[in-house]
């Protein structure tokens, strides 16, 4: 973490766009199968709340 | 002068001045706060990049709906 | 832009450019893959190649001062870069490093340099090969170091989390290293060039098209200009900081590679 203090605002960066990505992806594949329509927005919630709790796992914890 | 688009951009457009505004200032309050006490550094860094991090997400949030609705 | 509109002179509309400024043809026709970028490209190796060659040929105690150029671009990269963020190993880092600040910085500065004016990383496949050798590097140096076991291991799961979170959790580590980080570290590079070469060319060709407009536009004319020639050292100061942040986060992922715990 020391020397990574220059980093992690691009590593949180990166963190925060594939959580959505990939869950959203999840959730917009399911819908095409499923035929819903509400899995897709969650999926992005979901995948925006498990990186965060990622972001805060890596970031955070360490206070 | 046509103009043709998705009226969903500039919504991003406008969306993101908050998170920007954001950010901005947690950083300088975290600049600030450095600056002023220097052994703070270890106590306000995690805060200041989670709540980089919830701003950020903000913005995400407004990038991915103007392409999702 | 309405006002704009109905100022301007009737026939002839303005083309604002676009995409289509950046597929440039061929040189000669017989080989189609000889474009200007390329030139650019074989350019600017040999421009960084016969600099440093020159400034460490003579190397000597009092540095003359293309010495000490070259030794303050390579002191920069090694020790206010290498040395910082990847640690007591950063020795065997410092070529690759140094030669893809060099070679992105050289490639940027085309942009504004009076006749070639076009940055070779607008074209987005060169962006995405020098993308994919950091990627190829930083992963190889990962499964070097920690096997290749340990390496997806020490990337797939955080210590210190209950089980079940590992299936929300582990996708998204998975997709940030392996997606994620190649993927933006070449859209930024390539973004930053294309967008910034457009708004030159927007401010330059606009220039030149209100010039041909009526008396009013005339004069409105110059201030495209002025404000081209700023953007143009704004533009310089972004395509260092973008070769900067490049070669800062190939060393940011080799150290994040080398690290046994993150």
């Amino acid at each position: 973490m020391s020397h990574n203090q220059e980093g992690a605002a691009w590593s949180i960066l990166g963190y925060l766009i594939s959580g959505p990505l990939f869950w959203g992806g999840v959730g917009f594949g399911l819908d095409s199968w499923l035929g819903t329509g509400f899995l897709l927005p969650s999926g992005v919630i979901v995948g925006m709340g498990a990186s965060l709790y990622l972001v805060w796992l890596r970031f955070g914890r360490e206070a | 002068m046509e103009l043709t688009g998705s009226i969903n951009v500039i919504g991003y457009g406008i969306a993101a001045i908050g998170p920007a505004l954001a950010t901005g200032m947690i950083f300088t309050a975290y600049i600030n706060g450095v600056a002023r006490q220097p052994e703070s550094r270890n106590v306000l860094q995690p805060i200041a990049f989670l709540g980089f991090a919830m701003a950020e997400a903000l913005a995400l949030f407004g990038l991915v709906l103007a392409f999702v609705l | 832009m309405r006002s704009v509109t109905n100022l301007r002179s009737a026939g002839e509309g303005f083309v604002p450019p676009g995409a289509k400024d950046f597929v440039l043809p061929p040189i000669f026709d017989s080989i189609p893959w000889l474009t200007k970028p390329i030139l650019l490209v074989a350019l600017s190796v040999i421009l960084v190649s016969v600099f440093f060659i020159l400034s460490s040929r003579k190397a000597a105690m009092v540095p003359s001062k293309l010495q000490f150029a070259g030794e303050g671009v390579y002191g920069f990269i090694r020790n206010g870069m290498a040395k910082d963020v990847i640690g007591p190993e950063f020795m065997r880092f410092v070529p690759f490093l140094f030669t893809l600040f060099t070679f992105v910085l050289v490639n940027n500065w085309f942009a504004i340099v009076p006749m070639l004016q076009f940055p070779t990383f607008s074209r987005v496949g060169f962006a995405y090969a020098l993308a994919l050798i950091t990627y190829v590097v930083y992963h190889s140096v990962g499964v070097k170091k920690q096997g290749l076991f340990g390496y997806i291991k020490g990337i797939a799961f955080m210590p210190g989390v209950p089980k079940p979170i590992y299936l929300l959790l582990t996708p998204i580590e998975i997709a940030t290293f392996f997606i994620v980080r190649p993927f933006t570290l070449g859209l930024r590079l390539f973004a930053n060039m294309f967008a910034g070469h457009l708004l030159l060319l927007v401010f330059f060709l606009g220039g030149e098209h209100l010039l041909q407009g009526v008396i009013g536009l005339k004069i409105v004319s110059p201030f495209a200009f002025i404000a081209g020639i700023g953007l143009t050292f704004f533009e310089f100061m972004v395509q260092c900081l973008q070769a900067y942040i490049f070669t800062l986060l190939s060393a940011l992922y080799i150290a994040g590679s080398l690290a046994d715990e993150h």
